[in-house]
């Protein structure tokens, strides 16, 4: 008996512990688009790290099926983008990125998040509520990767439900988000990896790019959308000779941008 | 009864010195005892055999001590004392005729009553036999009466004892003032009576004699005694204030204490009484800029003997100035998000940040313009001194040069203005602070370098101080507020920050799983200005954990940045300590004038413009004060009640150097209501300092033989005999008597 209670504490004591800490780097083997080698330090407590959401593709999954659209590029991408944050920034961040799953309420511990083809999310309802409060407590989305019309409107779809009373706009050049490490007043599309066999910078009729967002009540930016653009394939492919180095520096330097923005603002 | 066995009264023992005037030395006195002990010592061994030892010892002693008495009226003792010759000297009677007089507390007769019915009934005839007596009504001050005016009920706003005394010592320099009696309550509203006007009077050598008239202790009473609460408070600001109360009779009841501008409730707390003392802390918000008019009051509990003292008010001066604060972060970090967010968010607070994103760039927010800041962390102290508040994020001590770290240390000390060191990677002991001169300012003693930043959640808690304190109120009500601290999410990370220095606070701490408490949050005066410290840059965990309508992180960091600027002085501060004059009109004013670098200066010309009610307008010139460089003062008179509002200004070659400007209220037929038991204590301590006597109203008809003893005005010495007393008689027949008992008890003839 007297075995049990100690078994028992001990196991309240490591729950508390765990509890006490930042969540913890997870592999995520069988989901990964691109997998790659864990790096050293991937357990490093650290104020910033890459975090990926995870959310469902429920109705549109299409050609990601069961796994969702969530993980593409995952992980090489993130990987290969926290280098440059580290190497070009003092933000102090660990080496591998931090999945948050929307079925948890792990997200309030992390105010800048990425989601990646979201021409392909659909956010249940509670999601969608908990995505609003995320926002109004401070936290900033970065959405990449989708393209033309029918990735729009799948995108709005939960986007709109999300903030049914505040619009989409196209981010004007001398907004601080285009300023506040670079100077990015001048953008160029970044396509994604089709164009080095394609050589197209669009996909779909995506054949426009906008960067967009939706601001608060005070002007700050909660949601940046980078539509018919791909800066995960930018950061993924950066050690890719053939993918052009001026589309991964400004999507290093973009991705940095709204990262320091989403950490003064 | 002491006069009838001691012949003279007591004042004569005390002040008198002491002699044989009889024709033997006094060694001869001492030998002739000797020699009488001796023969009767030698008598009783001789009878040894018929009583005991201890009988004949007891026997022995009483005969000798028969004799030596004998002895020692033959040697004729005296008393040597100064005495006031008649009819030449002044006595000098004070009437208290203040309106705290009118109580009705003795017997069924009002104290002043009481006091007019001891003088007319023979006290001042008694006086004129032996002296010359001038009258006198004291209120304000003393001004002299004749018998018809004494007697005119009280109509005086103040009772000012001291300042009446003083005029008394003035005059005393022409006129012969033998001794001074003073019929008063001792209700003194002026704050007591200085050890100068003591000093005075004891060198003038006129012994004060008091009567005291009043009831020493209400029955039921509650009286707030205090209201203390800061001059100047920025708009929008939470201000701490401190409402000390008095009670009687009320012990185990609930009272009430509100503090009100005008019609509206600021705060509101009730308690228990308990104590006789008891000292209420309430926290409000100082709402729009303007003037304040503060009143604490207690609400009146039944049965309660006096209400009229259960108000007192104050004036603050809610100030509309925009201070600026400097944040400098060495690293992107959460809690730099949401303090730029909470200061966003208030209208009265500047946050001008600069934050190295990049080991060469710096990313600077809310600053006036492209060249403020443009070359980096300021570098002159003129530059830095232009902010009121300063924060260190997680910065490296060695990314400031030895100049700017003293620059940061003289920013409180000399600017005086508020420093807050946050903990963070760079921070603190890991940014290698322990080992500048910005050390010395720390509320802490920080911990040797090693690992002291933790990246672990923890709860965190109120200490003791942080109860009361404003910069911690996350919820209005005290208890609920102390609740809140603990209940907040967990924050995201901590610092090692050492234990508090001596005279620091300590006001929160963090509980890290699996370790003891360690301070969160310490703050210290420094120099003119002060400093803190927050152990963590994880307080972001506290928004991103609640709801989105809970606004306690944003409503923490904009006490903390009110915390840093509400006191920070600027180039010219206008000060005076009494913002509230109480049936008085003499505000004393006092303006420290600084240069751009906070130097004093002072080669200023200071003048303050004063505007007052009913179209009152004047203007003052103030002069240096002698001995504090850069200060100017000077003496105003508030012609009458209501509020005012003064302008200082600052100018060095028609320059202006700066300007402040302070709101003062004068309030009348106010002071009296307040401490209205007998002030027994000071009328006591008064007449022992300078020689004199209290009296109550029935032992005051004898003070005339008391008071000739005196060694003011025109004195003669005397001698008086002791071998008369009637005591000696009766110790003689005593002594004599007991021998003759003890002999009869044990059969000895």
């Amino acid at each position: 008996m007297r075995m049990r209670f100690a078994l028992l504490a001990i196991a309240l004591t490591f729950s508390i512990t765990a509890v006490a800490f930042q969540a913890q780097f997870k592999q995520y083997p069988g989901e990964e688009d691109n997998p790659t080698a864990v790096p050293s330090g991937a357990f490093e407590r650290t104020e910033w790290t890459f975090a990926r959401l995870k959310y469902p593709s429920g109705r549109y999954a299409e050609y990601a099926q069961e796994r969702g659209t969530w993980p593409t590029d995952f992980p090489k991408a993130d990987r290969q983008f926290l280098q440059g944050v580290r190497r070009l920034t003092r933000i102090h961040t660990r080496s591998t990125e931090q999945v948050i799953d929307l079925e948890t309420d792990e997200i309030f511990n992390w105010p800048w998040v990425y989601a990646v083809e979201v021409g392909h999310w659909d956010l249940t309802d509670a999601q969608v509520k908990m995505m609003r409060e995320y926002f109004e407590r401070g936290g900033f989305l970065m959405v990449d990767d989708f393209h033309g019309t029918y990735e729009w409107q799948v995108f709005v779809a939960s986007m709109s439900r999300i903030f049914p009373d505040r619009p989409i706009v196209e981010i004007a050049d001398q907004d601080p988000i285009f300023h506040v490490l670079y100077d990015l007043g001048k953008r160029v599309q970044v396509p994604g990896l089709q164009y080095v066999y394609s050589g197209r910078l669009f996909e779909k009729d995506g054949i426009v790019p906008h960067w967009r967002g939706i601001y608060d009540d005070r002007g700050r930016l909660m949601v940046t959308m980078c539509f018919n653009q791909d800066d995960g394939d930018a950061w993924e492919h950066a050690d890719n000779p053939q993918y052009p180095e001026q589309f991964t520096s400004q999507a290093y330097r973009l991705g940095i941008n709204y990262i320091i923005y989403s950490m003064t603002h | 009864m002491f006069e009838f066995l001691f012949k003279y009264p007591l004042s004569v023992y005390q002040r008198g010195h002491y002699l044989l005037a009889g024709p033997w030395p006094w060694w001869l006195l001492v030998l002739l005892i000797a020699i009488a002990a001796a023969g009767l010592f030698w008598n009783a061994r001789r009878h040894s055999n018929l009583i005991p030892r201890t009988r004949a010892a007891a026997i022995w002693g009483l005969q000798t001590a028969l004799v030596a008495l004998l002895l020692l009226l033959l040697a004729r003792p005296a008393i040597s004392v100064a005495t006031l010759r008649p009819q030449q000297n002044i006595v000098a009677v004070l009437l208290d005729s203040s309106r705290s007089m009118t109580i009705a507390d003795e017997g069924s007769r009002s104290r002043f009553d009481a006091a007019s019915r001891l003088l007319k009934d023979g006290l001042i005839d008694s006086l004129g036999r032996k002296f010359q007596v001038r009258l006198y009504r004291l209120g304000a001050d003393a001004h002299r009466v004749d018998t018809a005016h004494l007697y005119v009920p009280p109509d005086s706003g103040v009772t000012r004892i001291a300042r009446s005394l003083e005029d008394i010592a003035a005059e005393s320099a022409a006129l012969p003032f033998g001794a001074v009696v003073l019929l008063s309550d001792g209700a003194e509203n002026s704050g007591g009576i200085d050890f100068e006007t003591i000093q005075r009077l004891r060198q003038t050598r006129i012994p004060v004699n008091t009567v005291g008239f009043g009831k020493e202790k209400l029955s039921r009473d509650i009286e707030v005694e205090d209201f203390s609460v800061p001059q100047r408070a920025l708009a929008g600001s939470r201000i701490e204030a401190r409402v000390a109360l008095r009670q009687t009779g009320l012990s185990g009841e609930t009272a009430r204490v509100t503090i009100r501008d005008g019609d509206r409730v600021l705060a509101a707390q009730s308690i228990t009484l308990n104590a006789e003392a008891a000292a209420v802390p309430l926290i409000f918000n100082a709402g729009n800029a303007g003037a304040l008019n503060l009143l604490a009051r207690v609400d009146p509990l039944p049965g309660e003997e006096n209400t009229a003292n259960n108000a007192l008010a104050r004036v603050v001066n809610v100030s509309a100035r925009k201070p600026r604060i400097l944040y400098v972060e060495g690293e992107p970090r959460w809690e730099y998000k949401f303090i730029r967010r909470a200061s966003d968010d208030d209208p009265q607070i500047e946050l001008v940040s600069m934050l190295r994103t990049t080991p060469n760039k710096i990313y600077r927010q809310g600053v006036r313009d492209q060249s403020e800041l443009e070359q980096g962390f300021p570098t002159k102290p003129e530059e830095l001194f232009g902010y009121d508040g300063l924060i260190i994020g997680s910065v490296e001590a060695s990314w400031f040069t030895p100049a700017q770290q003293d620059m940061i240390r003289e920013f409180a000390g000399r600017r005086g203005g508020g420093v807050l060191f946050l903990g963070g990677r760079f921070g603190l002991s890991e940014g290698g602070y322990a080992a500048t001169s910005i050390a010395e300012m720390l509320p802490v003693h920080l911990p040797a370098a090693g690992t002291t930043f933790q990246r672990v959640y923890s709860n965190t808690e109120l200490a003791p101080a942080g109860m009361d304190s404003a910069l911690c109120r996350l919820d209005d009500d005290p208890q609920k507020n102390a609740e809140r601290w603990k209940k907040m999410p967990e924050i995201a990370n901590w610092q090692l920050v050492g234990d508090p220095k001596p005279g620091a606070a300590l006001l929160a701490e963090i509980i890290p799983p699996g370790h003891r408490k360690t301070p969160l949050l310490v703050t210290e005066p420094f120099g003119r200005g002060r400093t803190a410290v927050l152990a963590t840059g994880g307080m972001w965990r506290w928004q991103m954990r609640s709801d989105h309508t809970d606004k306690t992180l944003p409503n923490f960091w904009r006490q903390m940045l009110r915390f840093l600027v509400n006191d920070t002085p600027g180039t010219v501060v206008a000060a005076t300590p009494r913002q509230v004059l109480q049936d008085e009109d003499r505000l004393p004013l006092r303006v420290e004038v600084r240069d751009k670098n906070y130097q004093p200066l002072g080669s200023a010309v200071v003048q303050a413009h004063f505007v007052g009610p009913d179209g009152l307008s004047d203007t003052l010139r103030l002069q240096p004060a002698g001995g504090e460089a850069g200060v100017y003062t000077a003496d105003w008179s508030a012609p009458r009640a209501g509020a005012y509002l003064a302008e200082v200004t600052a100018t060095v070659n028609n320059a202006e150097v700066g300007r402040d400007v302070l709101t003062f209220r004068r309030n009348d037929g106010v002071a009296e209501n307040f401490r209205t038991t007998q002030n027994r204590d000071l009328l006591e301590r008064l007449s022992k300092q300078t020689g004199g006597h209290y009296y109550t109203p029935r032992e005051a008809r004898h003070m005339t033989d008391e008071i000739s003893y005196s060694e003011a005005g025109i004195t003669s010495r005397e001698m008086l005999d002791l071998w008369d007393l009637p005591i000696v008689l009766l110790l003689a027949l005593a002594l004599r008597a007991s021998e003759w008992l003890l002999r009869r008890k044990w059969g000895v003839v």
